[in-house]
């Protein structure tokens, strides 16, 4: 018997291994010695420069090479005038390795740039900065500034928006459902607008051997599901502990907010940071009164179990402060990649609480479609819309 | 003996420490930038303005270097000049430091050989084409139709042709393939410098040849390198060497695709224009000419001052490209003296 077992799940193990065996005899027949089977074509070299810093008297630029040939950088120029340069560590990149070219330059604060780096081949790849700024350095007062704009951006509109409880708590059980509706509604356009900004900086700053559209639907997916496994268990423990399933559902949509606006404080203190952004007090009003609606999402729930002021503001600030998090990351080391991971891991993480908003209210014996859900999702996303030309 | 003992113990970790200092002090490289501070790097250098480099392709030797051919008188007493010129179209040649650019060339260079006669000799050049496309040789100046290179397309691998014509008119002129694309067979650099000279010699001089031309890396219908002679800021980080005194002669040639106009500016000094040389009377006494497509002309100055002058092209984008240059103009003391002499 035991024998028996054994074998089998030899056989298993090994009908397992049987295709990954041939996969790699695959590819040393297409990339062994000898082999020229695929020489087919001219690689093109393509190298991406993905940051430019400008500091004391120099700009600073990273290029990574991101095509599928070792390539050498010999050249820099600024504004398609040759200068001298320096490439650290070396001028040689292989595959998706990177170097910085320092290229001492009297730059000229709030002027465009258009830099450029010639490779071996002669080919050149520029990158334009709208308007030269100085690479921020960590000192208080930029501390002190960003929390201040993360706390305008962020937790002072949700606050704000949590406001609005004892005015849903009071409205009647069809009227709760329009606001139920209305928070799916201003989350899925929430969704949509990180994806959008996700997909636009890895199209401006990542290159395209990182497949960025793919990369956010995955990291999208990924984050959906991470967290639909995760909210479920939370909503099972909270049928047998203390804490309701109100709480249990507000408590997720703060976390998703939260993740959300974590992406939001990376961009604008990357904007800042890059000197993209001017920071006037109407993109700050813009920002506050589009994610005073931010606010509601949490209040809504909340309002029919019994009024927890504490926790209220828990939540508050779980969905809130992440955006001062963010604003300093994005400030002080901005990084494309990091921004793009980020802002797909808010998306998805929204779509779940989506979906667990809309599982609450069908639990609630409410069709789909009557007309409080519809006109109330409608209303969300269309709130959103017009808020959103604020900014 | 504990100063015997010390003292090896001091020797030794001098000589282990020395060798780690030195290469501390290789890691770290400078370089000066065009606003003269220095710049510390632990990487590499890449500075095609100021470090001196060099590539294949050597524009010092070019400058001074004129192809007379294998010279022969006929019965009548015509001298006759025979030229074996050879294109290419194969070649993959470092046009700036690190940048290998596929030329097409006559005699492997670009520009190709300074061809240079007398006013009514007959110029015989024997004409190869080993390259993969067709070619011809394409002359500015006087001749009959079918010397003209350009409805005579020779063959690629081997073709050959015989371009035979009296030299003429006196004057600096261009020489270039003529098959179409036209464009694309003039910017990978199949063109070169023609001179005729008058049959009385123009006055003894450091005479040099300048092709302004420029290179389009990317295929992009825009250059990415412009110079004097090909290697962009060659002349700069070695500067060409004259003396006070001396009159100068540069028979100069725009062959500059893609950009409508070039020009040549002069630094501390003027110069006497003959445009296109065909005149011996110079029609402009100017530090500034412009040339359009293929425009050329000979330029003749004396320096008066020692020291460092810049020419250039006065379109600064060309110049910050590569079209710059220096002259070194050194004291003529023989000359000096051989005056002070003569004075005396």
């Amino acid at each position: 018997m035991e024998l028996d077992g054994n074998s089998s799940r030899g056989k298993t193990i090994a009908s397992g291994v049987i295709p990954f065996v041939f996969v790699i005899i695959l590819m040393l027949y297409i990339f062994g010695p000898g082999s020229d089977l695929l020489d087919l074509g001219i690689p093109l070299p393509e190298i991406t420069i993905e940051k430019i810093d400008f500091v004391d008297s120099e700009i600073q630029a990273t290029v990574r090479n991101t095509g599928p040939i070792s390539v050498e950088v010999v050249m820099a120029d600024v504004n398609d005038r040759i200068q001298p340069a320096a490439v650290e560590p070396d001028k040689s990149l292989e595959r998706f390795e990177t170097a910085l070219v320092r290229i001492p330059f009297e730059w000229n604060a709030g002027e465009p740039y258009t830099i450029g780096i010639t490779i071996d081949d002669g080919t050149r790849f520029e990158k334009e900065i709208d308007a030269a700024a100085p690479a921020l350095d960590f000192s208080l007062d930029l501390v002190v500034f960003f929390a201040i704009i993360g706390t305008y951006v962020g937790v002072i509109p949700i606050m704000i928006g949590l406001l609005w409880l004892p005015f849903i708590k009071k409205i009647s059980r069809k009227k709760y459902h329009f606001f139920l509706a209305l928070t799916a509604g201003l989350l899925l356009f929430l969704a949509i607008d990180s994806i959008e900004e996700a997909i636009d900086v890895s199209d401006e700053n990542l290159a395209g051997s990182f497949n960025g559209t793919l990369l956010v639907v995955t990291i999208v997916i990924l984050s959906f599901l991470v967290l639909y496994y995760a909210g479920e268990k939370l909503v099972k423990q909270a049928n047998s502990s203390k804490i309701t399933k109100h709480v249990a559902i507000a408590l997720m949509i703060s976390i998703g907010i939260g993740l959300h606006n974590f992406g939001e404080g990376l961009a604008i203190g990357a904007s800042v940071g890059l000197g993209s952004i001017a920071f006037s007090t109407f993109l700050i009003v813009g920002f506050a009164l589009h994610n005073t609606t931010e606010g509601i999402a949490i209040a809504a729930p909340m309002s029919r179990g019994k009024l927890m002021i504490g926790k209220l503001v828990a939540m508050g600030l779980i969905a809130g402060t992440p955006a001062i998090f963010g604003a300093w990351l994005g400030g002080f080391s901005y990084s494309p990649f990091s921004t793009v991971i980020f802002l797909s891991i808010g998306a998805g993480a929204i779509f779940q609480v989506i979906l667990v908003l809309v599982k609450w209210i069908k639990e609630q014996d409410t069709v789909l479609s009557s007309g409080a859900v519809v006109s109330g999702f409608a209303t969300g996303i269309s709130i959103m819309y017009l808020t959103s030309i604020l900014v | 003996m504990m100063i015997l003992v010390l003292s090896v113990i001091v020797g030794l970790s001098v000589i282990a420490i020395l060798p780690v200092m030195s290469e501390a002090q290789l890691k770290q490289k400078t370089f000066v930038t065009h606003s003269g501070s220095v710049i510390q790097t632990t990487g590499e250098i890449i500075d095609p303005l100021y470090t001196v480099s060099s590539v294949e392709f050597d524009p010092e030797e070019f400058l001074r270097n004129f192809e007379y051919g294998r010279i022969s008188v006929s019965e009548s007493g015509q001298t006759i000049r025979d030229y074996t010129i050879i294109a290419e179209d194969d070649k993959i040649q470092e046009i700036s430091p690190g940048v290998f650019f596929n030329i097409w060339s006559f005699n492997g260079t670009v520009p190709g050989p300074t061809i240079r006669a007398t006013e009514g000799d007959l110029v015989r050049i024997n004409f190869i084409n080993n390259g993969s496309k067709e070619h011809t040789m394409h002359f500015h100046g006087i001749h009959p139709a079918e010397m003209d290179g350009v409805f005579e397309s020779v063959g690629s691998g081997g073709g050959q042709f015989v371009y035979e014509f009296e030299a003429g008119p006196v004057g600096v002129h261009p020489y270039h393939c003529h098959v179409m694309p036209l464009e694309e067979h003039i910017v990978h650099g199949l063109y070169g410098v023609f001179i005729v000279d008058p049959k009385e010699e123009r006055p003894p001089a450091d005479e040099m040849v300048m092709v302004l031309n420029g290179f389009d890396t990317d295929f992009d219908t825009e250059n990415n390198f412009y110079a004097a002679n090909t290697i962009p800021f060659y002349y700069q980080h070695h500067p060409i060497q004259i003396n006070t005194d001396e009159l100068i002669r540069i028979y100069v040639v725009n062959m500059v695709e893609f950009d409508p106009i070039n020009n040549f500016h002069l630094h501390g000094n003027l110069y006497k224009y003959y445009p296109t040389g065909t005149d011996l009377i110079p029609s402009f006494y100017t530090d500034m000419i412009t040339l359009s497509q293929t425009e050329r002309g000979i330029m003749e100055f004396e320096y008066k001052f020692p020291g460092k002058y810049l020419f250039h092209a006065h379109k600064v984008e060309f110049s910050e490209k590569g079209w710059v240059g220096m002259f070194l103009v050194n004291d003529n003391h023989e000359k000096n003296n051989q005056e002070i002499e003569n004075g005396t």
